[in-house]
């Protein structure tokens, strides 16, 4: 019954402490943004309009991203659209291949991890330097980010200043976070000023203006683009939005969702190429226009990549993201997952308690845990459901159908009580891993009622 | 067939129902205000890292911007001259323009930046800037940032802020609201990631 999730989050759970604090500080992610939202009496008008802006732009995709390209055109960007990741990858590359790009600084992309595009430049000798700080730890360290928002959130400081003291040449044992983040700045702003070309992606689209609207905290994609004269921006296409009074709505939800602040420290809009320089933007489907097609599905189109539902998970806090097999974890990497390749990522379909708590706080309301549950249904016609869960349900279906059976059982069940302590946990027993089993009553709830026993 | 006709091809294939374009305008009249918008907007930008002080009447803008940042030596300014009703205001405390340099990675070892805001908005601290200069690293790679904002420019929330604000003749536009900042390691908060460690708003 085991799936890789939860053998892997068996792993994360024997670093205790490490995993104390991770449930603990996300908590606290969950804990602000609570705190943030109901300083607005208006909140739960601003996620349903969201959520109908989301329903209009991503059932509108065809005209809004037309309508974007013309303007994006007029503004003197080159407008570019990919298929797939493959494409997508090489029309980056094609970019910077034909302008002699050696050094290239890049803003953190979903889109770009989801493509593997570090990977595909490096094969080509491009140098690839992530500017998001905690980007940065982790390309340095060869790891893959845990978190959408917070990628580095699973790593400690300590090994941070190792890897500082190689890298950067930072005092050992100088683990200060400040310390450290100041060191990062100074080493990547050689980065930025020697770079000939750097990328964002992009958390909005604007049809009706033909601009990018990118969200940081750090300042590193405006950094970036304000250096060098060559900027690629690609994105999904479900970031389009119809205009700047949809941003007001998304911009009001995003950060307060997502780490508890009123708004990320910039909002920027691209609208034109630098004097002299040239503006590329990607518009990027890899699946996309599928899942349009898929009714039960279809909204996971509407996420603003906030980690909200991450942060609230009582799965993933306890977990870790390593825990999922896809790169991106939590509730909405589960569904994102099964809609990629179902076969490949089913595991992680059992990463969640159906508590529902993902859907309560994501602000363009995903039904985030009711697709986990249509899921759940499907994995016994896509030939994965664990066998043991299999013939449980069927053997309780069995005996549902059969009142008298079932009332028979009901009377008898208290002898299990008394089977001995090694008959019931055992390997044979997944329901007896890590918890005790149920202690059946005497009397069933029916026989109480019956002799009027129940007040 | 190219991947732009194809893609669009899938997408008219595959959109199942077409949903309507939602009305705003019953959420804008209901979005958060503020009676005292100078107030709120000095308390939200404390909260965001960040520092918003009042010119007073009769005081001269270049002694408070040397009063808050006596060390700068480099000065940055995209503004020459503060306007107020009929009332105007020379800077002289700058030591050169951000089109002055060759190329923007000159302007890197600048100690304060001194720019204009165009609308502040008092839900989040946010400051329109609109490109006003060739070189818009002054914004990002000062080690300081000073915004002048005229404070009948302070509006309530994003959704009366997007009206108001454009790109300009160079095409870009940025929302700041205080400091850059990151927490990416262990969730500590540190200011100054990339971008200023410090942003003060003057409300003249």
């Amino acid at each position: 019954m085991s799936t890789k999730h939860s053998k892997a989050a068996g792993r994360f759970l024997q670093h205790k402490e490490l995993a104390a604090w991770h449930d603990e500080t996300l908590w606290m992610v969950r804990a602000k943004r609570d705190k943030i939202s109901k300083e607005l009496p208006e909140w739960e008008d601003l996620r349903n309009m969201a959520e109908a802006i989301k329903m209009y732009s991503n059932s509108h995709l065809d005209t809004l991203l037309q309508e974007f390209e013309k303007n994006a055109q007029a503004n003197g960007a080159h407008v570019y659209w990919a298929k797939d990741a493959d494409e997508y990858c090489s029309i980056v590359h094609h970019i910077l291949e034909s302008h002699h790009v050696k050094h290239f600084i890049k803003s953190k992309s979903m889109l770009a991890e989801e493509c593997g595009l570090n990977e595909y430049l490096e094969d080509k000798g491009i140098e690839v330097v992530e500017s998001d700080l905690g980007e940065r730890i982790l390309q340095l360290m060869h790891k893959r980010p845990s978190h959408i928002v917070l990628p580095a959130i699973h790593i400690r400081k300590e090994e941070i200043g190792e890897l500082f003291v190689k890298e950067m040449g930072t005092e050992p044992g100088n683990n200060d976070q400040t310390y450290l983040t100041h060191a990062a700045r100074k080493n990547l702003r050689h980065k930025f000023i020697e770079a000939e070309a750097a990328m964002t992606g992009a958390n909005f689209a604007v049809a009706s203006t033909g601009e990018c609207v990118v969200c940081t905290n750090e300042g590193n994609a405006d950094m970036g683009t304000s250096q060098p004269k060559l900027q690629i921006t690609a994105f999904g296409m479900e970031k389009i939005v119809p205009d700047r009074e949809a941003l007001g709505v998304f911009t009001r939800l995003l950060a307060r969702s997502g780490t508890g602040q009123p708004i990320t420290t910039y909002t920027s809009h691209y609208r034109k190429p630098r004097k002299g320089g040239e503006l590329h933007i990607i518009i990027v489907d890899n699946g996309r226009s599928q899942i349009l097609a898929d009714k039960e599905h279809v909204k996971t189109l509407n996420c603003l990549r906030c980690g909200a539902c991450m942060n609230t998970c009582p799965v993933y806090r306890r977990s870790g993201g390593y825990s999922y097999t896809y790169f991106i974890p939590g509730p909405i990497g589960i569904n994102l997952g099964m809609l990629k390749a179902p076969l490949h990522y089913y595991d992680n379909v059992s990463a969640c308690s159906l508590c529902h708590s993902c859907q309560n706080v994501c602000p363009a309301k995903v039904d985030l845990a009711d697709q986990i549950y249509c899921w759940r249904q499907q994995l016994q016609r896509l030939g994965v459901a664990s066998t043991p869960k299999h013939v449980m349900s069927e053997g309780m279906k069995f005996l549902m159908e059969r009142p008298g059976l079932f009332d028979w059982a009901l009377k008898n069940a208290s002898l299990v009580n008394k089977i001995p302590h090694w008959m019931i946990y055992n390997g044979l027993n997944d329901w007896g891993k890590e918890h005790d089993m149920p202690v059946f009553a005497k009397e069933s709830f029916n026989e109480l009622w019956k002799k009027n026993k129940v007040k | 067939m190219s991947s732009r006709e194809d893609i669009l091809q899938n997408i008219r294939r595959n959109t199942q129902k077409r949903y309507e374009k939602p009305d705003l305008s019953s959420l804008v009249q209901k979005a958060v205000k503020y009676e005292d918008k100078i107030g709120q907007f000095c308390s939200v930008m404390e909260r965001v890292g960040g520092k918003a002080v009042l010119l007073h009447e009769g005081e001269d803008v270049n002694e408070v911007i040397r009063k808050l940042y006596p060390e700068a030596r480099r000065i940055a300014s995209s503004v020459r001259v503060l306007k107020r009703g009929n009332e105007s205001q020379q800077l002289n405390c700058y030591t050169f323009h951000p089109d002055e340099v060759a190329a923007s990675a000159e302007l890197d070892g600048t100690d304060l930046g001194i720019v204009s805001g165009k609308v502040g908005v008092c839900e989040n601290g946010a400051v329109w800037l609109e490109q006003e200069m060739e070189e818009r690293g002054i914004y990002f790679i000062a080690e300081a940032l000073i915004i002048l904002l005229d404070k009948t420019c302070l509006v309530n929330n994003m959704h009366e802020a997007y009206p108001l604000i454009d790109t300009g003749e160079y095409g870009f536009g940025v929302f700041v609201s205080g400091p850059s900042k990151t927490a990416d390691i262990e969730q500590a908060l540190v200011m100054g990631a990339h971008g200023p460690r410090e942003v003060t708003v003057i409300l003249y």
